[in-house]
């Protein structure tokens, strides 16, 4: 059954097109990454698919619902990581998390289980300037994860994650849809069954898991 | 569902823990309105005849420019950390997300004010009154609403710096003059009645109250 179905997705920015008729469709726990190179438009489709921002043209429905119309029903379903952390660096990685179960409209009891999943437990009280790059990844996909969100859609979250990285990805991604930008060929073989592959915001096909070995 | 209630206070306690580790902007808006005033207390010759009525002045143009920084910091501070996206990748409403924002600002430039208001006494012996209080606090309460609403359109574009001022200041003017009527009354020196200012600062407040939270919705959703 399809999670979501995107149609004819196209995004300009100003006159340049970042994104131009994509066609997209996800079945539930399925974990298709999005390849391509800089500039591609990965990052924008993963705004767009997160309903961080609305497309200039296409249709797009998540989890049967017209994500333009029901962004914030949708959001309560939608985990996303943004290419940047976007931490509160003056507020520990506890406070943080508490600060989002009330946005989120979730219990505070799943900031000490999500700290645990994210291996950031012994760090908990400490700011989140304070954190390494890679620790600060950790605790943005820490709250991307929070509210237990059914599709999750990560930009590029092995960015400075550690040699047990993917393990962590794979922790996080179990038992649900997910969509990931990445560089990298061997964590998308590994973490996903599908590949959709951009260039210049266009699709140039999509490929299984067995296609992405050869 | 989010509790608007709760997410707004959750917003504004955030914005008030980090000032609170920080220290980044009251000691430095702190700082900004002793210097006004010692340079206006220089620049003026000041006596008891004339201070009544310079002090207004000088003490809304002090306020003025602190609000301006104030309450740019408060959507700028969430654009620098890239953590206005994921404030708004919430499902939590856009309007309580503002009034959380707007609140902290508003907390922070009452902080300023408590700095200002004993200060404006001290250089210019003016009495610090209840009613120049509140002629204050009742201005700041319409002043935030409208600079953290600029301030948020603003975020998301080049050249903020300028375009805060220009935008804000036209519509802070009602709050200028109603505010600056009151305060001259409450310190001896105007003309007019205080109970009118008063009442007309309570119309602004409401007026403009209600019209940021309606806009607050446009501003913040992309």
């Amino acid at each position: 059954m399809s999670i979501l179905v995107a149609n004819g997705l196209t995004h300009w920015f100003g006159p340049e097109v970042a994104l131009e008729a994509v066609d997209l469709t996800i079945d539930s726990g399925e974990h298709m990454a999005v390849l391509g190179e800089n500039g591609a438009g990965k990052t924008t489709l993963l705004r767009i698919l997160a309903t961080a921002a609305r497309p200039t043209s296409g249709r797009l429905e998540i989890m049967g619902l017209d994500a333009l119309r029901e962004r914030r029903r949708l959001r309560q379903r939608i985990g996303y990581l943004a290419h940047a952390p976007g931490l509160y660096p003056a507020l520990s990685a506890t406070e943080n998390l508490e600060f989002f179960c009330t946005l989120q409209g979730v219990s505070r009891t799943r900031v000490a289980e999500t700290l645990g999943l994210v291996g950031l437990d012994a760090v908990a009280r400490r700011p989140a300037g304070l954190l390494s790059r890679g620790m600060q990844q950790r605790l943005a996909i820490g709250r991307a994860i929070l509210h237990d969100p059914k599709l999750l859609v990560l930009d590029e979250p092995d960015a400075s994650l550690g040699s047990d990285g993917a393990e962590l990805l794979a922790a996080v991604m179990k038992e649900r849809t997910v969509v990931l930008a990445t560089h990298d060929h061997a964590l998308a073989n590994r973490l996903c069954q599908r590949t959709l592959t951009l260039r210049h915001g266009r699709s140039v096909g999509t490929a299984t898991r067995l296609h992405i070995v050869k | 569902m989010t509790n608007s209630f709760a997410v707004a206070i959750a917003v504004a306690r955030k914005d008030l823990r980090a000032e609170w580790r920080t220290r980044e902007l009251v000691p430095a808006l702190a700082q900004f309105v002793i210097l006004a005033l010692v340079i206006a207390n220089f620049g003026f010759q000041i006596d008891a005849r004339n201070a009544p009525s310079i002090a207004p002045g000088v003490l809304w143009l002090a306020l003025v420019f602190a609000g301006l920084v104030a309450f740019g910091r408060a959507f700028a501070a969430e654009r620098e950390q890239a953590s206005l996206e994921a404030l708004l990748m919430t499902p939590a409403s856009p309007v309580a997300i503002f009034a959380g924002k707007a609140l902290a600002a508003t907390l922070l430039l009452v902080g300023c004010e408590a700095v200002l208001l004993p200060a404006l006494a001290l250089f210019f012996g003016t009495p610090l009154t209840v009613q120049v209080v509140a002629a204050v606090l009742l201005a700041t309460i319409g002043m935030a609403a409208l600079g953290c609403l600029f301030a948020a359109m603003v975020a998301r574009v080049r050249a903020r710096e300028l375009l805060l001022p220009l935008l804000t200041l036209p519509l802070w003017i009602p709050f200028i003059v109603a505010g600056g009527q009151a305060v001259q009354v409450a310190m001896g020196s105007g003309s007019g009645s205080y109970d009118q200012a008063m009442a007309l600062l309570v119309d602004f407040d409401i007026l403009f109250l209600v019209l940021t939270s309606l806009a607050a919705r446009f501003v913040l959703d992309e």
